[in-house]
């Protein structure tokens, strides 16, 4: 006897879900960036957007990639997402020395590198034989890298490196950088990552099972998009301006509240559903 | 298909030699890619400095890879008492133990070379001994049951049998004596692995950061924040990578999957050569 385990039906395909996730993500980052680049950090939430955007986009990939079954759950995924991501949001904040609007498209283009290689190496090399593999990891590496990125302009309003390592004060005229009390001095991006870790492998290792809806699971992804967008807003007070810092804020906490509120009410729908159901329906052959 | 229907699709030890060749191939193009941007200027310290910098990075990571499959591992059915090892996935337990000894490296980096190599190791190992220790007791105490093992009769160590304890139809439960060892053993690996990427960064970092100009009484601040975050992340690659290599449990270094061990190397020294250049080329002269 088996057990009869009904497909999750996806009612948007991931193609088209990771293109919303990618334009919207996309969108927001480089708003952000035009707004710091003009000077101003009042923009500097919509880098939160953007981490949601990635989450949703990467919370389908998720999905698609562990409806294989790894063998090692579904945090090991986000783990990696974010442990490759890193690496290629801080090498893309290097190159804002050449131009700043580059940084967000060549972050995703290194981490699509760098999650290729990955994705080659543990489907051919570690001989997982899964078709998606290689794909799928290469998205979550972009994925990764896109939401730190969103993060990291909501905590500090920048994406340059110059910016992100040194906390610029003018004294008498005099420019003078504190490197210790930095986002990266200060290991600040350390929350960032596990938050955007967290967020990215929850949604789905959290949903997954007889009964998974995809509008429920992208929800859950958005709620906790948001609620790590309020963290990264309340460590915002230290390195943008007060009213920006309460701009992200704010938002975060409305888009936190109305997802979790859906959320809630998604849960109860499907709960609902669930009671009438026959888990075991071949039990009686 | 579903996740909790689906089987591990990995093919059980079979080594890749093509797929493996190519990737060993890959690491050498990146230590040359190193050493070509350290002869052209773009990394600082001339070409030799960046070259031994990624192959140290390459080495932590074929530790850490080699160190994972001596973790205990038992997931969800250890939790039931149903398999041996700590009720926890591959990836978490090794970044625990790992991070652990990065820690206790970071902190002795300024003792010298050898001493935070030696911190790191016995970091990563204690972190591991009092997990083992705590779930050995959990084990015992909590849920009343003894430490067998189900892959082999006797303990390789102790010699004590184990068939007589192993409950029926389960794997074995608890911790045995050799997977309490080969966790231990595991938690040195990766702590010094860890720590070894993490000395290496933090290095030329130091070096890179007085060749751009940023200099000042808390630069070594930003090179250790730097070097850490890259470390972690590094870490966090190689230990999925392994994790995915090991598919679930393993009970330690007497368990038939832990034969599996040099795929997982020879995929650490791949992933981390391209890790391990792009996290220089943070530091890279524009």
């Amino acid at each position: 006897m088996s057990v009869k385990v009904e497909a999750s039906h996806d009612g948007i395909p991931h193609n088209k879900v990771m293109a919303m996730g990618l334009i919207l993500a996309l969108v927001s980052l480089y708003i952000a960036v035009a707004g710091a680049y003009a000077g101003y950090d009042y923009l500097a939430f919509f880098g939160g957007i953007a981490a949601v955007g990635a989450l949703i986009w990467g919370n389908s990939t998720i999905k698609k990639l562990c409806s294989y079954g790894i063998g090692t759950g579904v945090p090991s995924a986000g783990m990696l997402a974010f442990g490759s991501g890193v690496l290629a949001m801080l090498f893309a904040a290097k190159l804002a020395v050449i131009n700043v609007f580059l940084v967000p498209i060549a972050g995703l283009i290194i981490a699509l590198i760098v999650g290729l290689v990955l994705g080659w190496i543990s489907n051919s090399v570690l001989n997982m034989k899964i078709p998606v593999m290689t794909r799928s990891i290469a998205e979550l590496a972009a994925v990764g890298c896109v939401a730190l990125m969103g993060l990291t302009v909501v905590a500090t309003g920048h994406v340059a490196f110059s910016e992100i390592t040194a906390f610029n004060l003018d004294i008498f005229g005099i420019t003078v950088s504190f490197y210790d009390v930095s986002y990266i001095g200060a290991g600040l991006i350390a929350v960032s990552f596990m938050l955007g870790a967290i967020a990215l492998q929850h949604p789905f290792n959290a949903c997954l099972g007889p009964g998974e809806k995809q509008d429920r699971t992208n929800m859950l992804a958005i709620e906790c998009g948001f609620l790590s967008m309020i963290v990264m807003a309340v460590i915002s007070f230290a390195f943008v301006s007060l009213v920006a810092a309460w701009i992200s804020l704010v938002i975060a906490l409305i888009g936190w509240f109305v997802s979790y509120k859906k959320y809630f009410a998604l849960s109860k729908r499907d709960a609902a559903a669930w009671l009438d159901a026959k888990p075991f329906s071949d039990a009686e052959e | 298909m579903s996740a909790i229907a689906a089987k591990p699709a990995g093919n059980a030890g079979a080594f890749q030699p093509v797929a493996s060749v190519i990737a060993i191939i890959l690491a050498i193009v990146f230590i040359g890619v190193a050493y070509l941007l350290g002869n052209m200027g773009i990394f600082s310290g001339g070409a030799m400095v960046p070259m031994m910098t990624l192959v140290g990075i390459i080495v932590g990571a074929a530790l850490i890879a080699f160190g994972v499959h001596f973790v205990p591992v038992g997931g969800a059915p250890a939790a039931m008492g149903q398999s041996p090892g700590i009720a926890t996935g591959v990836a978490m337990l090794a970044t625990g133990a790992g991070l652990a000894g990065l820690f206790g490296g970071a902190w002795a980096a300024s003792l010298g070379f050898g001493v935070a190599l030696a911190g790191g190791a016995i970091g990563g190992g204690l972190m591991m001994a009092v997990t083992c220790l705590m779930v050995n007791i959990s084990y015992v105490y909590g849920m009343g049951i003894p430490a067998a093992s189900g892959k082999v009769a006797k303990d390789p160590i102790t010699g004590d049998s184990q068939a007589e304890y192993k409950s029926q139809g389960t794997e074995g439960h608890g911790l045995p004596f050799i997977s309490y060892v080969g966790g231990v053993i595991g938690g040195l690996f990766g702590g010094l692995g860890g720590t070894l990427i993490y000395v290496q960064l933090l290095n030329f970092y130091n070096a890179s950061f007085a060749a751009v100009g940023i200099v000042g009484e808390d630069a070594p601040v930003l090179a250790v924040g730097l070097a850490g975050i890259f470390a972690i992340g590094m870490f966090l690659v190689i230990a999925v990578l392994s994790a995915y290599n090991i598919t679930g449990t393993i009970e330690g270094p007497h368990d038939p999957k832990f034969k599996r061990f040099p795929r997982a190397i020879v995929a650490a020294i791949c992933a981390s050569g391209i890790c391990g250049l792009v996290a220089m080329l943070v530091v890279a002269v524009l």
